[in-house]
Order: C-alpha cells, then structure tokens, then sequence
C-alpha cells in the first residue's frame, strides 16, 4: 500500500502540523446563492432559523451536489396568509450540480425544484431513497407547507406531496428519513418548532427590539410519517406517541441507542428539556429522556437545543448525542453508558471550556483528520443579530468550532476560517472524493461556505451501503470498521442533510475490518478490506 | 366620623354659625366628591371666620385632593399660623411643599409628624443622604414589605454611594480605588471590556488590594473566559487564602473547564471557611460527582436539600441525587429524588441556564 502524502501530512512530518489548519475555506466555483432570510425590523422569529443545506449526489454520477434551501422574501407588513414571494429566482431553494472540475451548475430549474409555494418560507431538507429506486429524494421543510420531490432519475424531480400526504403545515425545520419498523421502506420525521405566524409575532428585548425566546410561543408536535410503499405515507404521529409530547423541537438525529434493533430519535428542543423518542419496535415510542439522562444537563437545567448528532464520539460502540445551545449553557454531550442510560458529560470531555460562549447549530462528528476518532464540527451564530449591543462579551457572528478528538476529549482547532459568518445549517461529506470529509456551511444573508479538508497522512474507508431487504439506503444499519462505529443516516446537524456514504479515518492502518448490522438483523463481515477506497457493500438477500 | 366629631367640637367653640355651614357643606361634598364645592364651601368658611383654622387645613386638604398642590400650601401655613401644634396641617404642609420641590421647607412639617417615607424624599432631594438612609431604614423598620420604600431606600443608599464615589474620583482620580469603582460601574452596566481595563488598572496601582482579583475574576466568568477567571480567583485565593469565596469562585471556575480534580479541593476548602453554604455544597457534590466520589457528593447534595426546601438549588441538588443514586443501581431511591426534582420543577419552575 502507497502511504497518501498531502501538504498536510508533509507538513506534519515536518513538525508544523498545527501551522496549517484542517481546512481552507475555498470558493464553491459557478454557485452564486445567496440565503435570503430578509431581517426586518419587525423581528419576525423564521428569519432567524434558516437554512439547510445537502450533500447528496442526485444524478448517481459519484459527486456530491449541493441542494441549499432559501428563506423567502418578508416585509414589515407580513400578515397572514404569509406571501414569501418564493416564485421570484432570488427566493428559490437551489440546486448545484457538481462538474468534474470540482464546479457547479445550477440546475434548480431544469430539475424542477424552482419555485417552492408562496406560501413556504424555507427552512430544512432531508434526503432518502423512499421509494428505493436508487435515486434519493427530497424533502424540504419550511414554515408553511413541506415539500417531497420524488427524484425521477433522468435528472428532474417531482413533487409528490399532495400524494404521498406529507405536507404538514406550521413551522417544520429539521426532518429526516429513516425506517422505524424495519420494513425496508424509509419513513419521514419531521420536527417543528412552535406555534407562531406572522400575525401573532411578538418583539421582545424592550428597546433592544429583539427576536422572542422561544418560551413566549406555544409548543407543538412532531410528526412521523409511515411509509406505505405505494408512493403513499400515513401520519401515525398520534398512534406512535408523538402527539401527546409538545416541545419545541429544531434538531433530530437517529440511532438504535440501546441495541435493540430498532432505530430511536433523538430531538433538540429549544429552551426546556430534550426528548429522546424510544422505539418499542411495535410502531410506538416512548418519549424517555428524562430518566435515561439525556433530558436536562448535569444541573438539571433545559437546553436551548438547536442543533443534534447521534453518532460514537468514544469509540465504545454505542451512540452518544451532542446538542447545540446558546451562550451561558454548554453544548451539551450525552454519553451512553449503556444500557439505555446516558451521562452529561460536556465539561469531562472538554467540550464545555470550548462552547460556553458559543452558539451552535449545525453539527457533526466526523473524523476529519483520519486518525480514529470522530472530531467536532460547529456551525455558530447568536440568535439575535443584535446581541453584542446588549452583551459586549457575546458576538452574532462567530466561527465555527472545530474540536479534535483526542481519546474522547475535544481540543479546539484552527477551523481555517478567518472572518465571523452567521452560520446555521452544515452538511458533511467528501466533496472531492479524495477520502477526507469536507463540510458546507450556510450563512444567513450570505453565500455558503465551502471548507476543504486539506487532508492527513491519515487512511480512510468510506462506505456506501446498498439495501435489499433492508431500507436501499441502508439507513439505520450499524457499522463498525477497525473498532469505529458509524450509524448510517444522513440526518443530524440542523435543517440539513449528509453525504450518506459512511466515513471511517483508519489512522496508520492499511486493512480495515467491516462489520455490518443491518436494519433487517443480517449480520454482514468483510476483512482484510483494503484502505483509502469507496467500498458499496450491498446487503446479502439472506441471513 | 372625623367630620361629624369635628362639627360636635367646633359647635362649642365661638364659631360663626355660617361658617359652621359652609364647613358642614363642604365636608358634604367631600364624601360626594366634589372637589370643587368643597374648595368653595371650605373657602367661603375662612372668609366668614379668618381664625377658623381646620376650615384653612381642609380648604388645603381640598386643594391637595384636587392635586393643586401650590395652592394647598397658602391656606396650610394660615392653619398652623392660627394654630401651630396641628400636625395634620404640619401632615400636608409638609406633603404640599415636597410635591411643589419645596424639599428644604418641607423636611421640618414632615419630621414633626415623623412622615418617614416623605421626609426621606425629602433628604434626597436636599443632598442629605445618610439622613434619607436612616428615615427609610426607619420607615422600612414599621412597614418591611412596602416596595416604595424597599425601592427609595435603594435609591438613597445608590445616590451615596455614588456621592461618595464622586468624591473619590475627584479627590484621587488615579488611585486603585478610583478604577475599582469605575470598573464596578461598568460591570454592573455589563461592559465586560470597559471593566476589564479599569480592574487591570487598579491592580497595577495596587497588586496586593484585596478584593480586585475577584471582582476581575467576575468580569472573566461573565463573558465566560474561565482560563482567565481561574487565574484571578486563583490569585484572590492566595492572596486572602481565609477567604471562603475566593476559594468557591475558585472551585467553579475549575469545574466550568473540566477540571474536577483541581475544584475539588478548593470547594471542600470553601466549606471548611464558610460551612452550610448551599452554592459551595452544590458545587462540592458536583465536583466530588464527577471525581467519582459518590460519598461526599450524597453527603453535600443532602446537605443542600436540608438547607434550602423549595429553591432551585434544593432542585439541582435532588436532580444530582437522582443521577447519582441511578448509577449506584439504588433505583428507588432514585425514583424518590427525581420526583422531588420534578415536584419542585413544577412548583418554583425549571432550573434556568446562567
């Protein structure tokens, strides 16, 4: 096997490792979006929250594309029925198709994913195979109505919506799919946030005139969506449990966190208690947080959650979640200790020195370095835009947080970027397929970020799981590579969607040793699997 | 009642009998209402009787009822000319000419009937501070809950402080002490870099004050930089190392960061100087938690639900319990404290985040 020598590794060979940040921030060439939350002095709270983005490859050509989601356009005299404008081309969601020189073109129109409804203001996207043809599809939540556009293949979507049932309506941010009765068919959680529309709006701060903390609005539900197979879902939010738990939900993320082989959620509210969803694995769920211990932190306080991973952060196997807050609070780290129990664990694992004057929305754990370890990625920015005029010691823009992870304890990073940006979604994945993660950001009233991984000395695996009897996607699998473990989704973060394929930094070692969990509870095992390779690994049909 | 026994003593007197009629209408009117036939009844009883004092105290009570506070006074200070030992009218005199920023000739009709409230306004607007202090810690003394009081007795005590403040930076403008009170000022006012500067100022005049180190210590744990809070309440500790709070601040700074080793003795060192101080026993139950010492953070965490019943801190506290019992495997005991937890969420709310 060649040892990969990139700038970074040189540089560390030499000793100047920590000279040389992770990532370079570089131009995302032929993508000219801008995220248009149009901020108004009125405070309307949506123009705070947008937008997701994805890293998804829509047209199977084995490059990523980005879909980023707009806002819409908002005036002082936003009334309800709210009019966003979102058929003007400055207010459309969009999608980049990326060429094989690391450019992109815009395709939005072409694919059919212009106008989004007037009536939606934009917030997240989830993607999954639903129909399990092989192409991933989209959903978009907004405040309004949420769209599913069924992907078509020939490059073009669909939207199916109205068909498949899956609107929902009020204020939905994140969303993702998965398959929480392990029939094989990817099934749709959406979160939303509270009551609100623009005619019952309030301003808050007194002369600061600020944007309201959530506490002021009434809760509301989740929504879980069953996939029947047919192109067709069926809200059974009430008959699985959800509708008897209100919160105020922006974050969720996915894992079997007790083993049982059914896939749990995991949601971030804001400003009070978190909520992990247990799936009985009878179709219902039993809302559990509070007595597993990933409710509330240490000191039995809420969280301002936004947004939320479920992944290993240890390397012991189990999924441990981190959720993202406001300054003043920590970021909080739930470890599972296993069996169902978690642990808040910020300040042991060095995550609360690093976030205690930090907000967070988009995150991730991945290993961006490759060493073995699954490192921290934030995307922040206060809430309010005007917040250092009321605390001078906070700022509304900030830079993301990049924390290493060394043996389970996270040591700040040079990020690579240099200028403050009011960042909210982030999305995972190798954009340049050269094995080492790269993460998208988008900035409110700005263009997204592009940060390249500059790459390591380190060895990769990534893996791309191909269901037969399970879900296509593989969602909600189990992986484990070289003592790693990997839950397969490609939700988390906030109001954005991950590269799906599984990410595993190998570290020094040339072979790695796969095991797979499926959802369908076929165990699968590969050795001796060559390093620094993009491994499809296709379910076997039988046991 | 007052006006029926006050015609019964003016009837004995050698009132005229028209003015006994125009005072009787007049204080008719007062209980209908009307402020203004009581004015012209009360008037018209000082015109037929110029010495009838109490027609000159009501026609001033009219007129302050009616809020015309200038024209109160005239007719009140006729009264006490006629007839000087009437406290009443020494009572709304007083009232009247502190309303028309009469301060100065208002404090001694105030004192003569002891109107505490109103004659420490009246000290504040006249410059008397320490005299407003003491007539509102006097007042309060009487009537402990009044908010008015609670508030004026706040303000006093502010105005001086600030006087005295005033004093400072005028008379010694670079000293130590000049930069704490302005730094002070400005962490109350939350301008963290402002404060930052004058503390570092006063502790380059004055290495060894006690108290400064704190004080920028604060400043750092608000703006949360806890290496540099630590590094301050580490240098407070040292230099007052019987300080309890040094040692407390100390101690959360340490855990803020992680460092759960290093708090817990600074924590169990605040409680040997101050014990029973429910902040300290919270913080020591969560350090000695996290060190992995179940025993003392069950002794300090009971320590604190015995202390507080219904606080937040007393929630926090069943909260820790409840966790730490859970992994112990004593699950009824567990169950017990978080439903303790939850009760006391219920009634005095969720635990804010700082």
């Amino acid at each position: 096997m060649v040892r990969r020598f990139t700038r970074r590794s040189l540089l560390s060979l030499a000793g100047m490792a920590a000279a040389a940040p992770i990532f370079e921030v570089k131009p995302l060439r032929g993508i000219d979006f801008i995220l248009q939350n149009s901020p108004t002095a009125k405070k309307f709270l949506i123009e705070t929250m947008p937008g997701g983005v994805a890293l998804f490859d829509y047209n199977n050509d084995g490059l990523l594309d980005i879909l980023l989601v707009n806002g819409g356009h908002i005036t002082e005299s936003l009334h309800v029925p709210e009019n966003f404008d979102r058929g003007n081309p400055r207010y459309w969601n969009r999608l980049y198709r990326q060429n094989r020189d690391g450019s992109f073109s815009d395709v939005t129109q072409a694919a059919g994913l212009a106008s989004a409804g007037n009536g939606n203001y934009g917030m997240g996207v989830a993607v999954g195979d639903y129909d399990n043809d092989g192409y991933s599809d989209l959903y978009v939540t907004s405040y309004g109505k949420n769209i599913l556009y069924h992907n078509n293949g020939d490059g073009t979507f669909t939207d199916v919506t109205a068909k498949a049932g899956v609107a929902g309506g009020g204020w939905s941010v994140s969303a993702g799919f998965f398959d929480y009765n392990n029939d094989g068919l990817l099934d749709l959680f959406v979160t939303r946030y509270m009551e609100w529309d623009a005619d019952h709006n309030k301003i808050c701060g007194g002369d600061w005139h600020t944007y309201c903390p959530p506490s002021v609005f009434p809760t509301t539900t989740c929504l879980l969506y069953r996939n029947r197979g047919d192109g067709t879902f069926e809200d059974v939010s009430a008959r699985a449990g959800f509708t008897i738990k209100k919160g105020r939900a922006l974050g969720v993320a996915f894992a079997d966190y007790d083993g049982d082989g059914f896939t749990d959620i995991f949601v971030s509210n804001d400003g009070m208690q978190q909520y992990l969803f247990h799936n009985n694995g009878d179709g219902t769920f039993n809302e559990c947080a509070l007595e597993s211990g990933a409710a509330l932190t240490s000191d039995g306080k809420g969280l301002s959650g936004m947004g939320t991973v479920f992944q290993d952060y240890d390397n012991d196997g189990r999924p441990d979640v981190i959720v993202t807050v406001l300054p003043r609070e920590l970021y909080g780290l739930y470890h599972n200790d296993g069996p169902g129990a978690f642990t808040y664990q910020s300040l042991e694992t060095g995550l609360g020195a690093l976030t205690s004057g930090s907000s967070g929305w988009g995150v991730g754990l991945e290993d961006f370095d490759n060493d073995g370890w699954k490192d921290l990625f934030v995307a922040q920015s206060h809430v309010l835009d005007n917040v250092q005029q009321i605390d001078a010691s906070l700022r509304y823009k900030e830079l993301p947080l990049l924390a290493l992870n060394h043996n389970a304890h996270f040591e700040r990073a040079d990020s690579g970027v240099t200028t403050p940006v009011a960042a909210r979604g982030a999305a995972f994945g190798d954009i340049n397929n050269d094995g080492f993660m790269d993460v998208v950001l988008t900035t409110l009233g700005g263009p997204p970020m592009l940060l390249l991984n500059r790459g390591s000395a380190g060895h990769w695996l990534s893996i791309t799981l191909r269901g037969t009897r399970s879900n296509r996607d593989g969602y909600g699998a189990r992986v484990r590579v070289n003592g790693q473990t990997r839950f397969a989704t490609s939700a988390g973060s906030y109001v954005s969607a991950n590269d799906k394929r599984l990410h595993f930094g190998l570290g020094a070692a040339e072979k790695a040793v796969v095991e797979i969990l499926w959802p369908s509870g076929i165990k699968q095992s590969l050795n001796e699997v060559r390093a620094d390779q993009f491994l499809e690994v296709r379910e076997p049909e039988h046991p | 009642m007052i006006g029926l026994f006050l015609l019964a003593w003016l009837a004995g007197q050698s009132t005229s009998p028209d003015a006994m009629r125009n005072m009787q209408a007049g204080l008719e009117a007062r209980k209908q209402h009307q402020v203004e036939t009581e004015i012209s009844e009360f008037r018209k009883a000082t015109e037929l009787d110029p010495a009838l004092a109490d027609a000159f105290v009501n026609l001033g009570a009219a007129y302050m009822e009616k809020g015309d506070y200038g024209a109160a006074i005239t007719p009140l200070k006729r009264a006490l000319e006629i007839s000087s030992d009437l406290l009443v009218a020494h009572q709304f005199l007083g009232y009247a000419l502190l309303a028309q920023g009469y301060a100065a000739e208002a404090i001694p009709h105030l004192q003569r009937v002891a109107a505490l409230d109103a004659l420490g306004v009246a000290q504040i607007e006249t410059g008397q501070l320490n005299e407003a202090v003491g007539s509102f810690n006097a007042a309060l003394s009487k009537r402990p809950n009044d908010p008015d009081l609670q508030y004026y007795l706040g303000h006093a005590s502010g105005l001086l402080s600030k006087n005295s403040i005033d004093t400072l930076l005028a008379m010694h403008p670079d000293s130590a002490r000049a930069h704490q009170a302005l730094a002070e000022n400005y962490f109350v006012l939350r301008q963290m870099p402002q404060a930052e500067k004058e503390y570092l100022e006063a502790l380059r005049l004055r290495p060894d004050l006690p108290g400064l180190h704190l004080e920028l210590g604060q400043v750092y744990a608000n703006s949360t930089q806890w290496p540099k809070a630590e590094t301050e309440f580490r240098a407070e500790a040292k230099l007052r190392p019987g300080s309890a709070e040094a040692a407390y601040r100390l101690g959360t700074a340490l855990l803020q960061q992680g460092k759960s080793h290093d708090a817990l003795p600074e924590l169990k060192r605040a409680n040997e100087l101050k014990p029973e101080m429910p902040e300290t026993l919270y913080s020591l139950g969560k350090a000695a938690s996290l060190n992995g010492d179940g025993s003392t953070a069950e002794q300090s965490w009971l320590k604190v639900v015995e202390l507080e019943k219904d606080t937040s801190l007393a929630a926090q506290s069943h909260f820790g319990l409840a966790g730490l019992y859970r992994k112990q495997g004593k699950t009824a005991q567990a169950q017990h404290e978080m439903q303790e937890f939850q009760r006391l969420q219920s009634t005095i709310g969720p635990p804010r985040s700082e």
